[in-house]
């Protein structure tokens, strides 16, 4: 029974007032395949081969300064344990951690201030340069240092609400739809499957898309400091 | 029984229900003599997840069943166990079990539509990995076979060459042969010509003396012919013609 409809997403399981649901964020660490025997896995293989397609993916954002080199490495970390956090999310009784800002904000918040530290102290004049994009017409830029400076500030912002916000949006879609099921006749029922697997088919491309974006966005913006 | 960890594995399960040392331990470990093989042996890793049925549920649990209830037992089971869950509300079928039942029917679909395709995609993969390590060695392998193959071949012609030696041979001899008899004829010839002119020669002698002989007797009887005989001889012709003409 829900107290109200956002309670699905309320952190529970607690012993002791310790709330052992976050465990569910190093869910995706088990099933990561691992390279034991000589000769890989299927498992392995296809995971090698998304790690390996994001990689190239990223090292051609990121640029081949020699600062960069290794850089694409924490952006498909990040890409991995947001993914597997969204797309877990999705199996029953399984509790979405990148659904809540407190996930979200943790992954991003750090990375863009870490990166605005960093850029703002060593290259002070590139990142001014970078107030004002290629191609304003002259009697724009005030207002465009103005936009791009608001730009920059709600980036964390915009990163950890994105993501948190695709995520409950699906669940509360699938959760309402969920709770008439109790209510329904067996024929209705079907009907219900069929919309709750459209759904789930939804979520679980919203679920990758998201965890890339995320990644994506955090290696452009990477790129914008260096 | 949940764990899938290391030595459950069929093969060492019962390795270890007979109390052997498992396979994968190695002769140097055991050789310290530190450790009880026998009672606490080490585990193995191993190589293949163990047997599931339905996707998920272990072999181990229906095997569990079938001494007591047979094949049916663990099916029986499951729905008598879940019939009594949900009839008395222990498990409540709320929001989440429509949508982990929605997930269930997609995952099924999916794995039953993409699976194989994906598994035999991936298997190539794995198939060229495997080939990749192997390739040294069996490329060797090759070289090694080819080399052999050819040093056979090069056996064989060698064997070749002996008959060709003694075609040759034979072809030497024949010509031998061959000029003996030339040289055979030429001496029988030149025997007979030197016996042909042995016997001319006797034949000639002979002819010379028989005229000699001839010519001599006439000689001598001419000489020895009378006057008178001539006379007798001649009318006895006459006469005798005579008589022919008349006859």
């Amino acid at each position: 029974m829900m107290t109200n409809l956002f309670s699905v997403f309320d952190p529970s399981t607690s012993v002791y007032s310790l709330s052992l649901n976050w465990i569910s964020t190093l869910l995706g660490l088990m099933i990561i395949p691992s390279t034991f025997w000589l000769i890989p896995s299927r498992n392995f293989i296809m995971w090698n081969s998304i790690l390996n397609t994001l990689h190239k993916e990223f090292k051609t954002l990121i640029g081949y300064k020699n600062i960069n080199k290794g850089s694409t490495f924490i952006f498909i970390s990040l890409f991995s344990i947001i993914m597997f956090n969204n797309f877990l999310g999705l199996f029953p009784y399984i509790f979405t951690s990148t659904s809540h800002m407190t996930m979200t904000l943790s992954l991003a918040l750090p990375l863009w201030l870490t990166f605005m530290v960093f850029g703002w102290i060593n290259n002070t004049q590139h990142m001014f340069a970078h107030l004002v994009p290629q191609g304003t017409p002259p009697i724009l830029m005030p207002f465009m240092v103005c936009i791009e400076t608001i730009s920059n500030m709600i980036r964390p912002g915009t990163l950890a609400v994105r993501l948190a916000a695709n995520m409950i949006a699906g669940h509360l879609l699938l959760t309402l739809l969920g709770n008439t099921g109790p209510s329904l006749t067996s024929s209705l029922l079907s009907l219900l499957l069929i919309t709750q697997i459209a759904l789930l088919m939804l979520e679980s491309a919203v679920a990758i898309i998201q965890s890339y974006v995320f990644a994506v966005l955090s290696t452009l913006y990477s790129s914008e400091v260096n | 029984m949940l764990s899938r960890v290391a030595f459950r594995s069929d093969v060492n399960y019962q390795a270890l229900q007979r109390n052997v040392p498992l396979m994968g331990v190695r002769c140097s470990q055991t050789a310290s003599g530190e450790r009880d093989e026998v009672n606490f042996p080490r585990p193995v890793r191993a190589e293949l997840p163990g047997k599931v049925r339905h996707g998920f549920i272990p072999e181990e649990w229906f095997q569990f069943f079938y001494k007591k209830t047979g094949v049916t037992g663990p099916y029986v089971f499951g729905v008598g166990l879940s019939t009594y869950l949900f009839s008395k509300e222990i498990y409540v079928m709320e929001h989440e079990f429509y949508s982990g039942l929605s997930l269930l029917i997609m995952a099924v679909i999916a794995v039953k539509k993409f699976g194989p395709k994906l598994a035999e995609y991936l298997d190539k993969q794995v198939d060229a990995i495997e080939e990749a390590w192997k390739s040294g060695r069996n490329s060797e392998i090759q070289t090694y076979t080819n080399a052999i193959a050819a040093e056979k071949k090069e056996q064989w012609r060698a064997e070749g060459q002996k008959d060709l030696m003694a075609a040759k041979r034979a072809n030497v001899a024949m010509q031998l042969e061959a000029a003996y008899r030339e040289r055979m004829m030429l001496a029988y010839n030149e025997v007979k010509r030197r016996l042909d002119y042995q016997v001319e020669r006797q034949n000639i002698d002979r002819r010379i003396a028989h005229k000699h002989m001839v010519s001599w007797v006439v000689q001598n009887v001419v000489k020895s012919i009378t006057a008178q005989q001539e006379k007798e001889s001649l009318a006895k012709c006459i006469s005798d013609l005579r008589g022919l003409a008349k006859a």
